[in-house]
């Protein structure tokens, strides 16, 4: 238990190390954008006919610094404000804090990313399963082939096929916001049913884009399992092939803890198009908006959140991985 | 007797039937143990000489027919008409030679700066290696497509050469992860120490003794990077991110959805499905193709199938 | 090959608790059906430990999973029978029947360097699942049982019990093997290479444990091994085997002072004992045989060996009965001189 708790607070101490370099790479990207965003608000605002000061004033509260500090004063009242969480104040949604902005929006990335991961995980290693006990037959083959070209898929592709065929062509599903405009949000039931069937198609797209990962890393896992040692003595001594499976399965997966960081991150970053297409506001929407707007904070934010994001799965498939392998317990 | 019978190489006898085989008649043979090899092959024939020859056979500008706006397939125009009355095969034709130079740029990018560091972390280990791996844990991070989103608002790269280098240098990670372990599962077989044990210079031995073993590999990860950089640029031009500088895939697919408005209406269906089914005729390609090289790495599997 | 083929010591005693016949073992390759073992015939005895000597590759191994119908995929077994007392023929038997005679009737012990351990699983969960498997009632009673052995092992039960495999040496992995394997009363004991990558120390320990239990239980042993050493310890009866076939069989002690065959005679050669002079200690000329190079026509020992003569071109030699209770098969003299 105690090394478990060194190990996880070396982990937590890593993932901070990678946000701190993740945060200092967001604001030199800020810094280095095309009329550095803090000294064209100053003289924005200045024309505007405000107050050196109150402009300057202006200028940090929206970006937690001002323009006319040192690049290195700069950095650190970023960093500074970054650990109280303030990540300035949103100039697109006129004055709202990005934190609360980022908040609002964070669920609805959140939420479907972990619903498709959660569905492509049980179909994908299950599929894998089979490919890899029937890759000598032509079903086994197929299912591979499928893996893999799933997995090649790029996201935009499988988002507006889907879109196209079970929105467009056949009306079978909604397509575009998280819920029908006309319904009042609330725990009724018609607004969680809209929710429900707005979110089938994301859900369906995350969940397609990593199936065919989770296959083809379950499906080398397990045949590199079958021909592991304790199987065959197994074998011989008997074990019911369904014990035997058993084991092979729980040795198979524990790899795949790897693969899941990789995943969450692959399908955070697909947020950005598949949010787009189906017009869902999340992080991913966020990101492009903010761009569209020019709203330096905001990207900086919603960029910063989605990284820290990946890294929090990172440690938490670690740590998940060291809890159940118990060669890396204790 | 001639000569050449008594050098020593001749006086060993040759053990029967155990000599190695030339290496492109066993790449064909493997390539034609499955027809879907062949298959997959062709496709991707097909699609290189498209981004090579397929500017020639329209050339000029695209005509604008506005008599004929979304207009469906039809003898004249194949595959139909987009909003502005242009041919949609043509728009898909000349978009092609964009979209593969640009992934081509990009894969080799990626590939060249992921084997080499993939290359001496495995091979130096010690400081050197954990030093590279950061770097590479640091790029594997930063998720992919937001990191290009943000980086086009600093410069826009809408040029082959500019978007490919972009993408190569953003997208390396995953490639130097997997030299690495290759490097390293080799140097445990032995097979490294046997090499330096012979006194051959480092340079020696990583160009000549480690990169021939790795090369099917790299040549695996070339081409899945290649669908990786297809999906990433296409998916710029069609957020509309990158300034729309030349016809191409992602610039269609964005006019179809965004000012088509393709998801309401099947009118503009050819206009949509045209660039998609390209891409997942690539991506089919290269899946198949890279089944055989598969085979060519891991001989192993030929013995099991 | 149309020689009529001679099982050794067929009918000679009742109490044989396995007895191989004219054994073929093939396994498919890009180059046809080639054989890994041809035409073997072995006889394992209650309270007799028989040693099954060769270099790797000559077939000792197949020929061991094949007395539990075990041969790994590209493999099969061709023709032959496998007779285990009380079961029958172990080459006729699939599906569940199968399965219970694995572990149930004869017990495989896997060799010390491999992890024959579920890593993800306890010793004593691992048993419970074996229990299950064949469907032990009194699975109380299988733990204690379990108990015993490992105690009379000297390995501490309850601490063993409560094991991951990474916890456990390989001296204390390969008794963990020893207690599963009879741990549901197997009457056949068969070890596959139980000394490799042990140290000394745990070398003697294992074999001691081994002739220990195999004692106590009466049991029909069979040792696989390349290492004369062990063999000259323990074993009762030896059988020689190169390149698929069984090339010489008889008593240890007389095998390993009158070696009749010029490949076991080459095999005792290149055995270096710690005392002893090493001088004398040879290497084998040449290099074993794999499936691919293997001779298809004559004996299959004749490029390494130095007494072959025009016949050894010709004739695979059949293995006869040479003096009472010996066999071997070649078609040199006995005596033949050492070159």
């Amino acid at each position: 238990m105690k090394g478990f708790l060194r190990r996880l607070s070396v982990r937590l101490a890593a993932g901070l190390v990678m946000t701190a370099v993740v945060a200092t790479f967001t604001f030199f990207l800020i810094h280095a954008l095309p009329g550095n965003p803090g000294d064209a608000a100053y003289e924005q605002f200045v024309m505007q006919g405000m107050a050196p000061e109150q402009a300057r004033a202006k200028v940090a509260v929206i970006y937690g610094f001002t323009s006319h500090e040192s690049l290195f004063q700069q950095y650190t009242s970023y960093m500074g404000q970054l650990l109280r969480g303030n990540l300035g104040v949103s100039i697109s949604y006129s004055g709202v804090p990005v934190s609360h902005v980022i908040a609002s929006a964070a669920p609805w990335t959140i939420l479907p990313v972990l619903t498709g991961l959660l569905v492509s995980f049980l179909v994908g290693v299950t599929a894998g399963v089979v490919a890899a006990v029937r890759r000598s037959s032509r079903w086994g083959g197929l299912l591979s082939l499928s893996g893999s070209l799933m997995a090649g898929v790029p996201s935009f592709v499988l988002a507006l096929l889907l879109a196209f065929l079970f929105h467009t062509l056949w009306g079978l599903l909604p397509f575009g916001d998280t819920s029908d405009v006309t319904l009042t949000p609330g725990l009724n039931a018609a607004y969680i049913g809209s929710v429900a069937t707005h979110a089938v198609l994301p859900v369906a797209t995350y969940a397609l884009l990593s199936y065919g990962g989770w296959l083809l890393s379950m499906k080398s896992s397990v045949v590199s399992a079958l021909g592991d040692d304790f199987i065959l003595a197994a074998e011989l001594r008997g074990i019911t092939p369904a014990t035997r499976m058993r084991y092979i399965g729980r040795n198979a997966v524990l790899p795949l803890f790897t693969v899941l960081a990789l995943s969450f991150g692959f399908m955070f970053g697909g947020s950005v198009i598949i949010e787009h297409i189906f017009d869902y506001p999340g992080l991913g929407s966020l990101l492009l908006q903010s761009i569209g707007s020019r709203d330096y904070p905001l990207m900086g934010g919603a960029f910063l959140l989605i990284t820290v994001a990946i890294v929090l799965a990172n440690i938490l498939a670690e740590t998940l991985y060291s809890v159940i392998d118990p060669r890396v317990r204790r | 007797m001639t000569v050449t019978a008594t050098t020593p190489a001749a006086a060993v006898p040759a053990r029967p039937r155990t000599g190695r085989r030339a290496p492109w008649a066993s790449a064909l043979r493997v390539l034609v143990r499955k027809p879907g090899r062949i298959v997959g092959l062709a496709i991707l024939v097909f699609f290189a000489l498209m981004g090579v020859f397929g500017p020639y056979l329209y050339p000029g500008d695209l005509a604008v027919d506005p008599e004929a706006i979304y207009a469906p397939p039809s003898a004249q125009h194949w595959l139909g008409t987009d909003f502005a009355g242009s041919d949609v095969l043509q728009e898909l034709v000349v978009g092609a030679r964009y979209v593969l130079l640009t992934a081509a740029v990009a894969a080799l990018a990626t590939v060249v700066i992921g084997t080499t560091v993939g290359l001496v972390a495995g091979y130096h280990r010690g400081l050197a290696d954990s030093a590279l791996m950061r770097a590479t844990d640091f790029v594997l991070t930063i998720p992919g497509l937001p990191l290009l989103i943000v980086l086009s608002t600093l410069w826009s790269f809408g040029q082959p050469l500019q978007m490919g280098l972009v993408l190569g240098v953003t997208g390396w990670g995953g490639v130097a992860r997997a030299v690495r372990s290759q490097t390293l599962s080799l140097r445990e077989r032995g097979f490294l120490e046997a090499a330096r044990g012979l006194g051959l210079p480092t340079r020696h031995v990583i160009v000549r003794e480690l990169l021939p073993n790795i090369a099917p590999f790299v040549a695996m990860n070339l081409l899945l990077a290649v669908i990786q950089f297809i999906g990433a640029e296409v998916a710029l031009f069609f957020l509309g991110v990158v300034p729309f500088s030349s016809s191409n895939w992602g610039v269609m697919l964005n006019q179809a959805v965004f000012s088509g408005g393709v998801m309401n209406s099947p009118e503009a269906l050819t206009y949509l499905l045209a660039p998609l089914v390209c891409i997942l005729l690539i991506t089919l390609g290269i899946v198949l193709f890279l089944d055989a090289i598969d085979e060519l790495f891991n001989p192993r599997l030929r013995e099991r199938s | 090959m149309t020689e009529t083929l001679q099982t050794p010591a067929a009918t000679e005693d009742r109490s044989a608790e396995v007895s191989v016949r004219d054994l073929t073992v093939v396994y498919r390759t890009d180059r046809g059906e080639l054989p890994a073992v041809s035409r073997a015939g072995i006889e394992l005895r209650a309270g007799e430990i028989t040693g099954l000597v060769g270099e790797s590759g000559s077939g000792k191994s197949t020929l061991a999973l094949s007395l539990l119908n075990a041969v790994p995929a590209p493999g099969r077994i061709a023709s032959g029978s496998v007779e285990v007392a009380g079961v029958g023929d172990v080459t006729k038997l699939e599906g569940k029947r199968l399965r219970r005679v694995r572990g149930g009737a004869l017990g495989y012990v896997f060799q010390a360097s491999q992890n024959s351990l579920n890593p993800l699983k306890t010793v004593g969960k691992q048993l419970l699942d074996l229990g299950r498997s064949h469907e032990v009632e009194d699975l109380q009673g299988l733990v204690r049982r379990a108990r015993e052995l490992a105690e009379r092992m000297g390995l501490d039960a309850d601490r063993v019990l409560d094991s991951y495999q990474h916890e456990l040496s390989g001296g204390m992995r390969q008794r963990v093997g020893i207690v599963l394997a009879l741990v549901l009363n197997a009457r056949v004991l068969i070890l596959d290479e139980p000394t490799t990558a042990l140290d000394m120390i745990s070398q003697a320990a294992v074999l001691d444990i081994v002739r220990a239990v195999h004692r106590e239980n009466n049991l029909a042993t069979l040792i696989v091994t390349h290492d004369m050493g062990v063999v000259s310890e323990v074993a009762d009866r030896l059988a020689v085997m190169y390149g698929g076939r069984i090339v010489e069989h008889g008593p240890a002690l007389e095998v390993l002072q009158r070696p009749s065959h010029p490949y076991t005679r080459a095999l005792i050669g290149a055995t270096a004992r710690i005392v002893g002079d090493t001088t004398r200690a040879r290497a084998l000329p040449g290099r074993p045989p794999d499936l691919t190079t293997l001779a298809t026509t004559g004996c299959v020992f004749r490029d390494r060996c130095p007494l072959a003569s025009a016949v050894c071109e010709e004739e695979d030699p059949a293995l006869v009965e040479w003096t009472p209770g010996r066999y071997r098969a070649c078609h040199a003299d006995p005596t033949g001189d050492r070159p």
